[in-house]
């Protein structure tokens, strides 16, 4: 073997080294929620018991996936893969799944142009789709904690709590599938969530819905046991969470889900005509100077400019060193660095998820739950699931609603809405001359007006 | 057996064959429209295809006579035995032609697409008319405002979408193009236009499209991880009133207040 040919054998394999999946760490597996490690310390067997319950329900690998009876899934969860293994013991085989071919402009069914036979299609299946398009942000598991995860903000949905926080139902409720497909396919504005629509045709949408479902199911089944778990007897850990125990925890989780479809909240008044009048009934609302009725007060989130800096959420400028001034994994670091005070405001200021999040700078007139007045009277009737916005139906009437939607969607346009509002309790602004320390992160916020203060996104 | 000039005549032969198959096979050649064919269904882009062709042509001319002229040589002055190297120091008058005449053609390339790129790019040659739409590249979405009926930008009856560009067949569109993160870029393969959308500048786009149906719209600027998802969907409607229609269904769909079974964007 001549010198140069050795060469030549090293720089070839360098050069296929990259090609076929030979870099990837192994085959993509689940990793088991924290909480099981921080709830059942110490009790290997209760862990275990839970571990064998979840491969039982739902499969031990993604490659492997088993979805129980009852979970509402379209045609059981078959379109969650694209391989599909029937019947029993010896007599057990595998199939490529196979959908008929539907052309998307029409609806209808292909059929060969020369036999006239239905032509099929080989299904992608939401696994395939979801590794693809979604794994990286949303996490193997649905844990948002995909490798690009921790570059975004705010950071991509965990939907192992099974909570979503853009839906057209009553506060804790599922979302409905429409709401799902509404986020997939036009994306969150001001978010990081992109639009699919012009990327996966319909059904490709709905497979990978259903894999959220299978995954959000999963994961809330998972906490379930974890619970019932955190009360059993290390000793008789296998009686505990039997597979009967199993079963029941997921069916509860699946029931939840059945209901979405049937609790779509409907606004009970027509929407009025966005009228000046109107507009400055939404007004008082917002501001907390309606004299009638039980009072509300967006400006102390919102800000008395609607530009989301009110005094109930820790300063932007704060907020901006916190989240955005380093590592994201060194966050805690710099929350443990702001005073008690601040400390205190930084509780109040992440969701249940414990991200840290900021209400909405309302005078840019992006609406990350959709612009539609039907979306944003979603967004105030109900709140925003695991968020800080809480619903008013209830406190205010639907009328009311429907006047701080007008307000809301006109404010963007009229800057002149809350020129110089206060917010009630505090004397008429004063144009404060900003303290030369101002710049600093750690001292009082900057007036309202300080264009230094905003946060870029 | 001299194996030289046949290797090199070989991979000349396949790479002038390889270029007169490719009008014949629609993935081998420049974008076409929904009913494909070879030429652009833009005006602008068949321009810019008669550009390109002139540029092919002189390019190809070039490559066929320098490529004839390397297989001759080495076929002619092979290695045989017995035969004497000749030394030869060059010629001044060779070496002023095949600077001269390069320069020359390049000169007249500069000169001749002069006039092209002013009418596509140059801010002065924008149509005097209504902008179709403002689009901001975001990572990872095409935001498209389209003014509401009252005609207007950047006011309250703005139709707002996501990845959803119409427009009218056969006459011309203007858009203002926005970036509000990185630097993205605005392609229309099938109407070749590309334009970069740059963070600070607002850049006016300007296109027709002689054939209704389905485009694509690409980012062509590699933006970030999510760069493959900024896809759009064009759609080039068949007439005023055709695309008014639609327009009307998008706006009800976005002031809709109602609960009712119908997707968002008015689809």
């Amino acid at each position: 073997m001549t010198s140069r040919f050795r060469l030549v054998v090293v720089v070839g394999s360098l050069t296929l080294a990259g090609c076929g999946d030979s870099f990837h760490a192994g085959p993509i597996g689940y990793t088991e929620n924290a909480q099981l490690g921080i709830d059942l310390k110490d009790k290997p067997k209760l862990q275990a018991a839970v571990t064998r319950a979840m491969a039982n329900l739902y499969g031990p690998t993604p490659q492997q996936i088993k979805v129980p009876a009852g979970s509402g899934l379209p045609d059981g969860g078959v379109h969650l893969t694209n391989l599909i293994q029937q019947g029993e013991g010896d007599r057990t085989e595998v199939r490529p799944i196979a959908l008929p071919r539907v052309d998307e402009a029409s609806g209808q069914y292909m059929a060969s142009k020369s036999t006239g036979k239905l032509l099929g299609e080989p299904q992608e299946g939401g696994y395939a789709l979801y590794r693809k398009h979604c794994l990286h942000c949303h996490g193997v598991d649905g844990a948002g904690n995909g490798p690009t995860a921790s570059f975004l903000f705010p950071r991509p949905r965990d939907y192992r709590k099974g909570l979503f926080k853009f839906t057209s139902t009553p506060t804790g409720a599922k979302p409905t599938r429409e709401d799902l497909r509404k986020t997939l396919k036009y994306g969150l504005h001001g978010t990081s969530m992109p639009a699919f629509e012009a990327l996966m045709s319909n059904r490709q949408t709905e497979q990978v819905i259903d894999y959220l479902l299978f995954l959000s199911m999963r994961g809330e089944t998972e906490l379930g046991l974890i619970a019932e778990a955190g009360v059993a007897d290390e000793e008789t850990a296998d009686e505990a969470i039997s597979d009967t125990v199993a079963v029941e925890i997921a069916q509860s989780v699946f029931a939840k889900w059945k209901a979405a479809d049937s609790q779509v909240v409907t606004p009970e008044t027509p929407r009025p005509p966005s009228t000046p009048e109107s507009i400055a009934r939404g007004r008082e609302l917002f501001l907390g100077l309606n004299k009638t009725g039980n009072k509300v007060e967006c400006a102390g989130c919102h800000g008395a400019q609607g530009r989301g800096n009110g005094p109930s959420f820790i300063d932007e400028a704060t907020f901006t060193q916190v989240v955005f001034r380093g590592d994201p994994s060194g966050m805690p670091t710099r929350v443990e660095a702001l005073t008690d005070k601040q400390k205190e405001l930084w509780k109040a200021s992440v969701d249940e998820w414990g991200d840290p999040l900021r209400p909405a700078n309302l005078t840019r007139g992006v609406y990350k739950g959709g612009r539609r007045p039907l979306d944003l009277y979603w967004r105030l009737a109900k709140g925003i699931n695991g968020a800080k916005m809480p619903a008013h139906l209830g406190l205010i009437k639907p009328d009311q609603i429907w006047d701080l939607v007008n307000f809301v969607l006109a404010l963007p346009y009229d800057p002149t809405l809350l020129k110089g509002a206060t917010l009630p309790g505090t004397p008429a602004a004063v144009p404060a001359a900003a303290p030369a320390h101002a710049a600093s992160p750690t001292t009082s916020p900057a007036p309202a007006e300080d264009p230094r203060v905003a946060v870029r996104r | 057996m001299r194996y030289w000039p046949l290797l090199f005549a070989a991979a000349a032969v396949f790479a002038v064959g390889s270029f007169v198959y490719s009008p014949f096979d629609p993935d081998w050649w420049l974008p076409a429209g929904p009913e494909g064919g070879l030429t652009s269904v833009s005006s602008i882009g068949r321009r810019i295809d008669s550009l390109y062709i002139l540029i092919l042509v002189i390019t190809g001319v070039v490559f066929i006579g320098t490529q004839i002229a390397l297989v001759w040589a080495t076929w002619r002055f092979a290695d045989a035995p017995g035969r004497v190297a000749q030394y030869f120091h060059g010629s001044q008058r060779l070496e002023v032609i095949w600077t001269i005449v390069p320069a020359a053609i390049l000169v007249f390339i500069a000169l001749y697409q002069m006039g092209t790129w002013a009418d596509i790019k140059f801010r002065s040659s924008a149509p005097k008319i209504q902008p179709l739409a403002e689009i901001t590249g975001r990572q990872f979405q095409w935001v498209m405002r389209y003014p509401g009926p009252d005609g207007v930008l950047n006011t309250g009856d703005d139709l707002q979408l996501v990845n959803d560009l119409h427009f009218v067949k056969g006459k011309q569109s203007l858009i203002y193009l926005k970036a509000s993160d990185v630097i993205h870029s605005f392609f229309l393969p099938a109407l070749r236009i590309k334009q970069d959308a740059v963070p600070g500048l607002t850049i006016p786009v300007w296109f027709d499209a002689d054939t209704q149906g389905k485009y694509e719209l690409v980012c062509a600027e590699l933006c970030g991880w999510g760069h493959y998802k900024m896809r759009g969907n064009v759609t080039v409607h068949g007439s005023q009133s055709d695309f008014d229609e639609w327009m009307g269904r998008a706006l009800n769909e976005q002031n809709r207040d109602t609960v009712a079974a119908v997707g968002p964007q008015g689809r």
